[in-house]
């Protein structure tokens, strides 16, 4: 715009191209000065690995820290020949069953409590509640270690209160990946929360109040006006929360130390490339393909999920 | 993805609390009642670990447990602080964290900057670029990324610690989304001043932002101060753990010995910073999440 206006006012020479041409330069050239620091770590450490990680998935360290050669897909091919691999992807759905409908379902329940509107104390609710999205997963696992304790943790008392002779919850392979799921969604449930609670008070009052000339009890306006209203906002929960469910760490570490209950996808990676004799071409596999679980998860939950939300 | 609402004070929603109402169950008093509970539900593990950490040894593993300490004592976290090397993982955190955030504010400006008010060739595909960033997980690079900081020497380093994540590509989303809120002529203005791109970027949008930059600024905290997997596998040594590396060794350490106090100390120190924040900054945190749809 101030180049058309500059050129009406004074003749074009061939000074004035060349001017504007090193401006022109010099305004590509400063931007992506601004870029550069974003840019270069950007390539460095998400960017380029990337590649490098299919490239170590491709090779194979020879024992007693031999030569490394390129193996083609013999990491790949063993993987898919290991009852471990598949127990791995078996227990990492399983923890995604366990962990995301529970943590919604339980965020939304809350949010639409906290949606009521209260004179009172309405910050106390939502300090209390919103409280774990500072937690750590380290401090998670640690507090939940304490809660789980088979002697002294506070779960198996209270349930000695009711009458119940509690598990041994982190040492039992029955129970172990579920005490890992709810230390797991207790961390995420404040997120979740202020997520749904967001999407709630989003919704138009207006069709509440249409509703409720028509007579509908809550339960119908809740299940008929805001569930559907809010089904952007449960997707998108439910895209971020499989999401995370794969890539929960801290918590196993802590835990149950990755025991075979619970030794998930992310898990086994971390084990096969960092614990003992590292094998990071195999561990570099796993990684490739729970990028590719990933990517499907996600492809599945847009196509068949993502068809039915009301926009 | 959701759009901000004040979330204080929210008007009647999914039910109101008319007399006419069906839902007349639901009386105030009766919701206050179960928030609170749910509420102290919720925070329960914090609100036991706290109090734990003030109880002496004979009354935690005391039958049937208590909530609160017959005799409260300071001692363990005496004996947290000196047993272990807590003081140095504190510090530890403290500069691994400083540095990060330092780096990813300024870093996220600068590209922000770039992306909300400059024009320049490519400028979309490169925010594309950086955008799809957020979409890698991190064990497709956490392998390769080890491999090359130890190459670096850099293992139980703070360059090790830090490096890898100097740039944010969630915080260059987020400064850029409130950078284009500014308007236009006023960089059109400060132009014709003859101010340069630069001193526009220092004088003008960053004092504006400042709001938004802080906001930015306490999520780069907590992402930081609580990082565990990169911290675990980067530090072998002892005296360069973080402190949330340092708390799962104490807790391994001490489990056999049973000095519960000592480790809920521990963790009480590692999530104190945290929860300071929270009960400063809770209304920012939650917006932020709100609007964003992202933890940081």
């Amino acid at each position: 715009m101030t180049d058309t206006t500059q050129r009406k006012s004074t003749p074009i020479t061939s000074a004035t191209i060349k001017s504007d041409r090193r401006r022109k330069l010099w305004q590509a050239v400063e931007g992506y000065l601004y870029l550069a620091p974003t840019l270069i770590v950007l390539a460095i450490f998400v960017f380029i690995p990337i590649i490098t990680s299919f490239q170590i998935s491709l090779t194979r360290v020879a024992p007693f820290g031999g030569a490394t050669r390129f193996v083609g897909f013999e990491n790949y091919t063993r993987l898919f020949n290991s009852q471990e691999y598949f127990d791995t992807i078996r227990i990492t759905l399983l923890f995604t069953l366990y962990t995301v409908p529970t943590g919604i379902i339980l965020a939304v329940a809350l949010a639409i409590l906290l949606s009521y509107p209260m004179k009172r104390l309405s910050w106390l609710h939502r300090l209390l509640i919103f409280l774990p999205i500072v937690i750590s997963t380290a401090v998670t696992g640690v507090l939940f270690r304490w809660i789980y304790h088979p002697v002294v943790g506070y779960l198996n008392y209270v349930l000695s209160l009711i009458g119940v002779d509690g598990p041994n919850w982190l040492n039992d392979a029955d129970w172990a990946l579920i005490s890992v799921s709810m230390a797991v969604v207790w961390r995420q449930l404040g997120f979740n929360t202020i997520i749904a609670l967001a999407g709630i008070q989003n919704i138009n009052e207006v069709y509440y109040e249409a509703a409720k000339v028509d007579g509908a009890t809550v339960y119908h306006r809740i299940r008929y006006v805001m569930l559907p209203l809010l089904s952007p906002t449960l997707f998108f929960l439910l895209i971020i929360n499989v999401i995370n469910s794969l890539q929960v760490f801290g918590e196993i570490n802590i835990l149950t130390r990755g025991s075979q209950a619970t030794r998930t996808m992310l898990y086994s990676i971390y084990d096969n490339a960092f614990v003992g004799t590292p094998f990071r071409g195999l561990a570099s596999a796993e990684a490739y393909l729970l990028f590719l679980l990933i990517l499907v998860l996600s492809i599945i939950q847009f196509r068949f999920v993502g068809r039915r939300v009301h926009y | 993805m959701v759009e901000e609402k004040s979330l204080s004070v929210s008007p009647a929603q999914v039910a109101s609390t008319e007399a006419d109402d069906r839902s007349r169950w639901l009386t105030p008093l009766i919701l206050q009642v179960i928030l609170i509970l749910l509420g102290l539900f919720v925070a329960f593990p914090i609100i036991l670990a706290v109090l734990t950490s003030f109880k002496v040894p004979e009354d935690i593993i005391n039958y049937p447990p208590t909530l609160f300490p017959d005799v409260w004592t300071f001692e363990n976290y005496v004996t947290a602080w000196t047993s272990q090397p807590l003081a140095r993982y504190f510090l530890n955190s403290v500069i691994q964290t400083s540095i990060i955030v330092l780096f990813q504010i300024i870093t996220s400006i600068l590209a922000a900057y770039a992306f909300a008010i400059l024009k320049f060739p490519g400028r979309d595909v490169m925010f594309f670029l950086i955008l799809g960033s957020l979409m890698v997980p991190f064990q497709l690079t956490f392998i390769p990324n080890f491999i090359l900081i130890s190459d670096l020497g850099w293992a139980n380093t703070y360059m090790g610690l830090t490096v890898p994540f100097l740039a944010s590509a969630f915080g260059v989303f987020m400064l850029r989304q409130f950078f284009l809120s500014l308007p236009a002529e006023l960089y059109d203005a400060a132009k014709i001043d003859g101010a340069s791109s630069w001193t526009y970027l220092w004088r003008v949008v960053v004092p504006l932002s400042k709001g938004s930059i802080s906001a930015f600024g306490i999520f780069a905290f907590l992402s930081a101060w609580n990082q565990y997997l990169w911290p675990l596998i980067i530090t072998n040594e002892p005296e360069m753990r973080t402190l949330q590396i340092g708390i799962r060794f104490f807790l391994f350490d001490q489990e056999r010995g049973a000095d519960w106090g000592g480790i809920m100390a521990a963790t009480v120190i590692a999530l104190l910073p945290t929860l300071l924040i929270f009960l400063v900054a809770q209304r920012q945190l939650v917006k932020g999440i709100a609007t964003t749809g992202l933890k940081g």
